[in-house]
């Protein structure tokens, strides 16, 4: 029998819960759905079921009803066969845009609580959708959809048919763009001659400025240009400056002789977008404001973002994701601000059930504060998947 | 009504099309008529210079005759190109016929450069009070080459989707979408019996020409790496690629990163590529070193056999007894080179 093994037991009571929720929810199907390939992992199975594609959405439901995945995914691209075992075979019709933005890429990981992790996420991908999707690309609002990934981080599902065809080249062009990456200084930067001396007939210039962008300027120069301006100010207010600067990775006697230097003068000469620094200076201002206010995406199996792979599997928006039994919920652009992953798409009941926690825990589920020992203890059925689903506990 | 010589210039614009229809000989009369000869010499001079120069070339256009001459002289052309059948052939031609229009479009006022965006399908708009260009981002990265970093959109002005640009780099993205457009509407035609019975001796002289240039490529040897202990997959790919077909991007990445896993160095993974016909060498050098890690502090790991599965660029029909021993192709190659030592 398999009522000794904990992990078996486990597996079923999450299997119960998720049945639960697709039984009771009704599950909102993407658009195109017949033409897109679904795949899923069933609890305790072996590796992941795929080229499926359902032309009916009773049929969809019916599965999820009935074989109850752990994870269920679907192609951000459309395809005319989207069951066709063979990739060539199905062919590809066009994808949404995908950006994912998770929290495995963040320095210092480990050393955060979920919550921690996910507030710095999130702030990233307001950046992203703002900022980028909406200011520079100009994306219609109606064509993002954004989704709370269910564990660590965020999607976001660009749907404007203009892009649908681009190939993955493009994509990492743009993907490029976001990330800042091969931003050249001299598009930045311009060398601005402030005097004149001359010698006969010959001029020759007798003083040379940096001239930045103002933060006004649209794209990457406003961009670098409020980064510095914010890097300045920051710098300057802190306490300790030269500390500060060294944890941007300025060497010390750069950074005192750029404290020296920062004068009030200088700084509003900055903010007229002039920078007389020397070259050291300005790379550590560039890099440092690039660092700032570019984006960071994950990267897929490629070591790719998933952004330029157009055959890609994303996980199916109000599925339950199978390791915290959290929803794939959507978000308003206006309500990411205050969306908060751990009240926000906690579907699972609030019944009570045993089970024994492998290490202490001290978190906020549902607006609920848990501070609990190692050990058995009895706990709300949402946070109870939401910790088994972690390995932190399991049935006991 | 644009003018003759216009339409001479710019021999692929709807208008010129519209001219041949109404005022232009039948097929029949193009291929056979006395009047026409000077058509059909300057049709197959295009293609000649085509392939020699990349550039289907200059002739006077002085005269009305002259013009309309020029002005036939290029269907004819492409249907010659249509009949020899050869991918690099084609793309040759094409990027001659790009080229040529890209080398008299600074000559031309705004207003005709955004009319031929238009019809070349780039989402264009002149902006007189700077004298610039905005250009929707999706027609920017389809026809920009952004290889070059200059070119990335990142060292671009781009607000609210629409990139900023000057109106000499918006004929550079004409040069592209042109010769995109020539090259898939060859692509498509089927070949005419009349044209392949009247220039059967070009025809065939072009065929030739490029028989010897792949041969040459060919027989380039390609360094340390053996060719023929290649698995299926890749000596699929380095065949595709050489006989100039359009390889997809995971192709080529899965190709590159396992010659670099073999150590091969980015200059001699170059010569690998430089049979390719449109093969642009710092184009590629930027990709390769994007993948080898040479340009960013990553490089990427060569797919295993099972990645290579998904992105359908496993041949499954070719795999062999040793393919169905391993994981990885580059597990392959290696086992190749062992089992040879042990006989
Ligand atoms: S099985 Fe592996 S080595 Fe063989 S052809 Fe397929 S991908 Fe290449």
């Amino acid at each position: 029998m398999t009522d000794f093994n904990p992990s078996q037991k486990s597996l079923e009571f999450l299997k119960n819960k998720f049945q639960d929720y697709y039984k009771k929810n009704k599950i909102e199907l993407p658009d195109r759905f017949g033409r897109r390939e679904l795949a899923f992992v069933l609890f305790g199975g072996k590796g992941m079921i795929r080229h499926s594609s359902f032309n009916k959405k009773k049929d969809l439901l019916d599965f999820l009803k009935e074989r109850v995945p752990q994870h269920v995914y679907y192609s951000s691209a459309y395809y005319q066969t989207p069951d066709a075992p063979k990739m060539q075979d199905k062919n590809w019709m066009g994808a949404e845009l995908i950006f994912d933005l998770d929290s495995d890429h963040l320095q210092n990981a480990d050393k955060m609580s979920y919550d921690e992790q996910l507030e710095i996420v999130k702030n990233e991908f307001e950046k992203l959708v703002r900022e980028f999707l909406l200011g520079d690309f100009g994306f219609n609002e109606k064509y993002l959809e954004l989704y709370f990934s269910g564990a660590r981080g965020y999607h976001c599902h660009v749907k404007d048919p203009a892009i649908f065809d681009l190939d993955s080249n493009e994509r990492r062009e743009i993907v490029d763009y976001i990330t800042g990456r091969d931003l050249i200084d001299s598009y930045i930067f311009h060398e601005h001659i402030t005097g004149r001396k001359h010698y006969g007939d010959h001029y020759f210039p007798s003083g040379k400025s940096l001239k930045m962008p103002t933060p006004d300027q649209t794209g990457w120069k406003g961009r670098i240009s409020r980064g510095i301006i914010d890097i300045v100010d920051e710098i300057r207010k802190s306490d300790d400056p030269n500390k500060s600067l060294q944890e941007y990775g300025v060497k010390k006697k750069d950074a005192e002789k750029l404290v020296m230097e920062l004068s009030d003068e200088r700084v509003s000469r900055i903010k007229d977008g002039l920078l007389d620094q020397s070259k050291t200076i300005r790379k550590f201002f560039l890099n440092s404001a690039l660092r700032k206010t570019a984006v960071t995406l994950s990267a897929g199996e490629t070591d790719e973002p998933v952004t330029c792979d157009i055959k890609r599997l994303i996980r199916l928006p109000f599925s339950l994701h199978g390791k915290t039994g959290l929803k794939v919920v959507k978000i308003d652009i206006d309500k990411l601000k205050d969306f908060d992953p751990l009240r926000d798409s906690v579907v699972l009941g609030d019944d009570l059930v045993k089970i024994k926690l492998n290490q202490s825990i001290d978190m906020k589920m549902k607006n609920e504060i848990f501070n609990l020992n190692e050990g058995e203890q009895e706990i709300p059925t949402y946070l109870a998947v939401f910790l088994i689903g972690r390995k932190i506990a399991h049935i006991c | 009504m644009r003018d003759l010589s216009t339409l001479a210039k710019y021999p692929f614009l709807n208008e010129a099309r519209q001219y041949i229809k109404d005022y232009g000989p039948s097929v029949t009369e193009l291929l056979e008529g006395l009047l026409y000869e000077r058509s059909r010499t300057i049709g197959i001079e295009r293609l000649d210079n085509a392939l020699k120069n990349g550039d289907v070339g200059n002739r006077s256009l002085a005269s009305k005759s002259d013009r309309m001459m020029e002005i036939f002289s290029y269907p004819l052309a492409r249907m010659v190109a249509v009949s020899v059948g050869d991918t690099y052939f084609n793309r040759r031609y094409a990027l001659g016929e790009a080229i040529h229009a890209y080398r008299n479009l600074p000559n031309e006022r705004p207003s005709f450069l955004i009319d031929v965006s238009e019809e070349l399908h780039i989402n264009a708009e002149y902006v007189e009070s700077v004298g610039s260009v905005k250009v929707f981002f999706k027609d920017y990265l389809r026809n920009a080459p952004t290889r070059y970093k200059k070119w990335k959109m990142v060292n671009r002005d781009i607000d609210g989707g629409y990139v900023n640009i000057s109106l000499r780099d918006l004929t550079r993205l004409i040069l592209e979408s042109l010769r995109r457009r020539i090259e898939e509407e060859l692509e498509s035609r089927k070949s005419n019996k009349a044209i392949e019975k009247a220039f059967s001796s070009d025809i065939k002289r072009f065929q030739n020409m490029v028989n010897l240039h792949k041969k040459k490529m060919e027989a380039a040897p390609v360094g340390k790496l053996s060719i023929e202990k290649l698995p299926p997959c890749m000596k699929d790919i380095l065949a595709a690629i050489q006989a100039g077909e359009n390889v997809p991007h995971m192709g080529r990445f899965a190709l590159v990163s396992f010659l670099n896993s073999l150590q091969l160095s980015t200059n001699e993974i170059l010569k690998i590529f430089s049979n390719a016909p449109d093969y642009q060498e710092d184009r590629t050098r930027y990709q390769v070193d994007h993948i080898t890690g040479a340009s960013s502090s990553t490089s990427y790991k060569s797919p295993g056999c099972e990645k290579m599965r998904t992105y359908g660029i496993c041949p499954v029909d070719k795999m062999d007894e040793l393919c169905r021993e391993v994981y990885h192709p580059l597990t392959y190659y290696s086992s190749k080179w062992k089992k040879e030592k042990n006989k």
